[in-house]
């Protein structure tokens, strides 16, 4: 038997990721994730101005800052307290689902087809089309993604004023109103996305696209000409003809945060969303209801010190972050090792649908699991989903202009104590947990997406989702593991926001 | 034909991302039309993780020529100075970017985080972050002050937290044709860095007026009460905007000064800090006696329609 270890520093994803894999004749038979940087953003915040989250946690991700600004400002209004105005959740919810909507199609079509036009594939009846539509910088597809997701990020501009990294979400709402022109702008990019999706992805237009709602359903569409040749209909061809869905399927529980915060109720003691959170248990098939309560973090195989009070694992409220770089023990990774009620969870566009109830994804994930595939395909599936909610949420906007954007917190109101803030970023669940004290940030903790997936093992042994996805791939040439690079990169990677990591591959040594 | 490697050291990928924003020129623009060779990009290039090991040994050893090498993030050194808190396959970041900043034609600072050292610089500095060529603002920093690359350039810093998109590509651009890039005394290019961010902003007659906001979400100035920093901070926002939409300070986020090396200052963001009514810190080269005696007569030379912010910024 041929054993061979490797480790593949992977690009495309956001932030620096290596896998260490171990190879018994071509199979992987163990697994590990590594971020390689350690930044320490937890640590930045301490002593701050409670509202200088606004300016930092953004910062920590350059592709969701509109995500963590979001989970800051719920995390403080938490904590103080503060009711927020509908227009401010509507526009919150607004720049969340444009940021969405630019890296649902940027994830797709700059970083996890672009494998497809490899040399490899050459002979494959579907390679002219691979290169014609997704080839880097030359193909039509993603030529077009560029200019489409450089105008959908033109959304947050106008709320927001840049994008990415600003700070428009204040505790009391934001801090510019909806207004005709405004309004009207982001229309105009609603619309031209739509078309374009519809056109280009799709094949078919929305409202058809969301009425396809068994996998029957589906496959025959993709028997018909204009899904077939669309762009999502070539993803498809290609990825089944790779077997992508029968590979990569890791953790069956999923998590999510649920959908942007209902504006009408939203406020202190009620966590209305408009797309249901929750937590499927694969085991008994049921969703569950979100107890924040529930997550916890091990540090048993990461480069932190292990919990003062020797715990197993702590909730995020009494979180430490100390760094203890040692390299040559058991320990592999500066990601934290998040799990709810023990269960290693995996997160994302397929968790927040299958949980949300799409019923499309619902039958596919019953009928061939959470492969590599399905995770690619609920995040075009998702796409749909998000400009039906865009361009709802501008409807609302011009229906109650001139009501209230921002209403500035009482005096006196800006108490110690704790809060937290969920939202479902691209890339899945994300939690900010902040505790004040003296009216300064005493603590402070982010659980983001990529740090459920990508976890190392925990206190248990138990591998994390990735690393379970992993596990029993085949791959024909180690020296360009091509399959790898599918498989992760459909579960789109953001080690920028996990990692307090750090790592070094070639110190990682596997037992036989 | 001129070659560039870009490498993100302790990044957020802002950079990658604002730059995918650019239309003047657009990254597809520059990497076709403008002469620029993208040898690589972590987000965007898609060669086998052998071949860009195998690129990085020829760009080391000089088989590659290298002419532009862009960094994007803090230069992270800790723990200790080894700078094994940011690896690639086990090796220090900290020591790739010195061996290929050693064979590059010029080097660009993609970022404050790059140029200066950045959010991640901040106090406590977890990872002990640097910049390039400067420790926030002492000259100095992974390189030191005296530095000059291949072509006889110091670090070009391409500062802002994201750098503005155009900032970055109308610098390669500009560099892809070899023409002069005139930079001011923190090595930016005095073409992006010469404006401050106040010129261009749709609030400057609240401003002119002294009709300054005292909490977020209105349509006066930012500067007196709500920490603005568009007075005295270099850059485009205002007369290049983002995205081509807008900027922070017209929607109503003060500026936080993030092309300075000083960002992010150590205190309350949103606040302004003051001695007496006027700000410690005042518009980029003004006097504060001239500038008191100025804002005395501004606010009462307000006209009704400043006066009573009927203008949507």
């Amino acid at each position: 038997m041929a054993r061979v270890e490797l480790n593949i520093s992977v690009n495309r994803s956001e932030g620096d990721l290596e896998i260490g894999v171990t190879l018994d004749d071509n199979v992987i038979v163990d697994a590990r994730t590594i971020g390689t940087m350690y930044r320490g953003f937890e640590q930045i915040m301490i002593g701050r101005a409670p509202r200088d989250a606004m300016v930092i946690t953004p910062r920590v991700c350059g592709i969701c800052g509109t995500a963590h600004l979001y989970c800051s400002v719920l995390a403080l209004e938490q904590a103080w307290q503060l009711p927020v105005p509908p227009q401010a959740t509507r526009i919150r919810n607004l720049c969340l689902t444009a940021e969405g909507i630019q890296s649902d199609i940027r994830q797709t079509f700059l970083f996890f087809v672009p494998d497809f036009v490899h040399e490899r594939y050459r002979d494959r009846p579907w390679y002219a089309e691979a290169v014609q539509a997704f080839a880097p910088f030359q193909g039509r597809v993603y030529r077009e993604t560029l200019a489409i997701t450089r105008q959908v990020v033109g959304i947050v501009a106008l709320f927001g004023g840049q994008w990415p990294h600003s700070s428009y979400m204040l505790p009391g709402g934001v801090v510019a109103p909806a207004e005709p022109k405004r309004l009207l702008a982001t229309r105009a990019i609603i619309d031209a996305a739509q078309t374009w999706v519809e056109e280009r992805l799709l094949g078919m237009p929305l409202d058809e696209w969301l009425a396809i709602d068994t996998a029957d359903a589906y496959f025959a569409a993709l028997e018909e000409s204009a899904h077939r040749d669309s762009a999502l209909g070539l993803m498809t061809r290609i990825c089944r003809s790779l077997d992508l869905h029968r590979q990569g399927r890791g953790t069956p529980h999923m998590l999510s945060f649920g959908g942007g915060c209902d504006p009408v109720r939203w406020g202190p003691g009620n966590a209305s969303r408009l797309w249901p959170s929750g937590v499927y248990n694969a085991v008994s098939g049921v969703v569950e209801e979100l107890d924040q309560g529930q997550i916890s973090e091990h540090v048993r195989h990461s480069w932190f010190r292990p919990y003062s009070g020797g715990e197993a694992s702590r909730h995020p409220f009494e979180g430490e972050t100390v760094p203890d770089y040692q390299p040559q023990s058991d320990r592999y990774s500066w990601a934290k090792a998040p799990r709810y009620a023990g269960r290693v969870m995996q997160t994302g566009p397929l968790a927040e649908l299958v949980i949300g109830g799409d019923k499309l994804l619902a039958d596919l994930n019953r009928r061939e699991g959470s492969g590599s595939w399905l995770r690619q395909f609920a995040r075009v599936r998702r796409l749909a989903y998000e400009l039906v909610q865009a361009r709802t949420t501008v409807d609302e906007l011009a229906g109650h202009l001139g009501e209230p954007h921002f209403v500035e917190p009482r005096p006196g109101s800006e108490v110690d104590g704790q809060g937290y803030g969920l939202v479902m970023a691209a890339r899945g669940a994300l939690g900010h947990w902040v505790s004040v004290r003296d009216g300064q940030i005493e603590r402070y903790q982010i659980v983001t997406p990529t740090a459920w997936n990508a976890s190392p093992r925990d206190s248990t042994g138990l591998k994390g989702h990735w690393e379970q996805s992993l596990i029993g791939l085949s791959v024909r040439d180690p020296d360009d593991p091509v399959e790898i690079g599918h498989l992760i990169r459909s579960h789109d990677p953001c080690l920028v926001c996990t990692v307090h990591m750090l790592g070094s591959g070639k110190r990682l040594h596997f037992d036989a | 034909m001129k070659t560039l490697f870009w490498m993100q050291t302790g990044a957020c990928s802002g950079e990658s991302l604002a730059i995918l924003s650019a239309e003047s020129p657009s990254i597809e623009q520059l990497f076709t039309l403008h002469g620029m060779d993208l040898l690589w990009h972590p987000s965007l290039s898609h060669q086998s993780p052998r071949a860009y090991e195998a690129l990085l040994e020829r760009l080391q050893s000089g088989e590659q020529a290298l002419d532009v090498l862009c960094i994007e993030g803090s230069i992270i050194t800790a723990p200790h100075g080894t700078g094994l808190y940011d690896t690639h396959r086990g090796r220090a970041k900290q020591d790739i970017v010195l061996a290929l900043a050693a064979r590059a034609g010029v080097v660009v600072a993609m970022g404050t985080c790059a140029a200066f050292g950045g959010v991640h610089a901040a106090p406590p500095n977890p990872s002990d972050c640097l910049g390039l060529q400067f420790d926030r603002q002492q000259p100095g920093g992974l390189l030191p002050a005296a530095w000059r690359s291949r072509l006889g350039l110091p670090v070009i810093n391409v500062a802002g937290c994201p750098a503005h998109p155009h900032a970055m590509t109308q610098t390669l651009a500009w560099l892809a044709a070899d023409l002069p890039l005139p930079l001011d005394g923190l090595n930016r290019p005095v073409m992006h860095f010469s404006q401050v961010v106040h010129q261009g902003c749709t609030r400057n007659e609240y401003h002119e007026y002294n009709i300054e906001e005292t909490e977020p979400g209105g349509r006066g100035c930012l500067f007196f009460n709500l920490g603005c920093q568009g007075p005295l901070t270099q850059a485009v926002c205002n007369s290049d905007l983002w995205n081509g939409k807008s900027s922070k300070t017209r929607v109503g986020v003060p500026c936080f000064g993030c092309t300075a090396p000083t960002f992010p200052r150590d205190t309350d963001l949103f606040a302004t800090e003051k001695i007496g009514n006027v700000p410690v810190r005042l518009p980029l080269g003004v006097e504060r006696s001239r500038y008191m005696a100025y804002k005395n007569l501004a606010h009462d030379a307000a006209p009704p329609r400043v006066r009573d912010k009927k203008m949507e910024p």
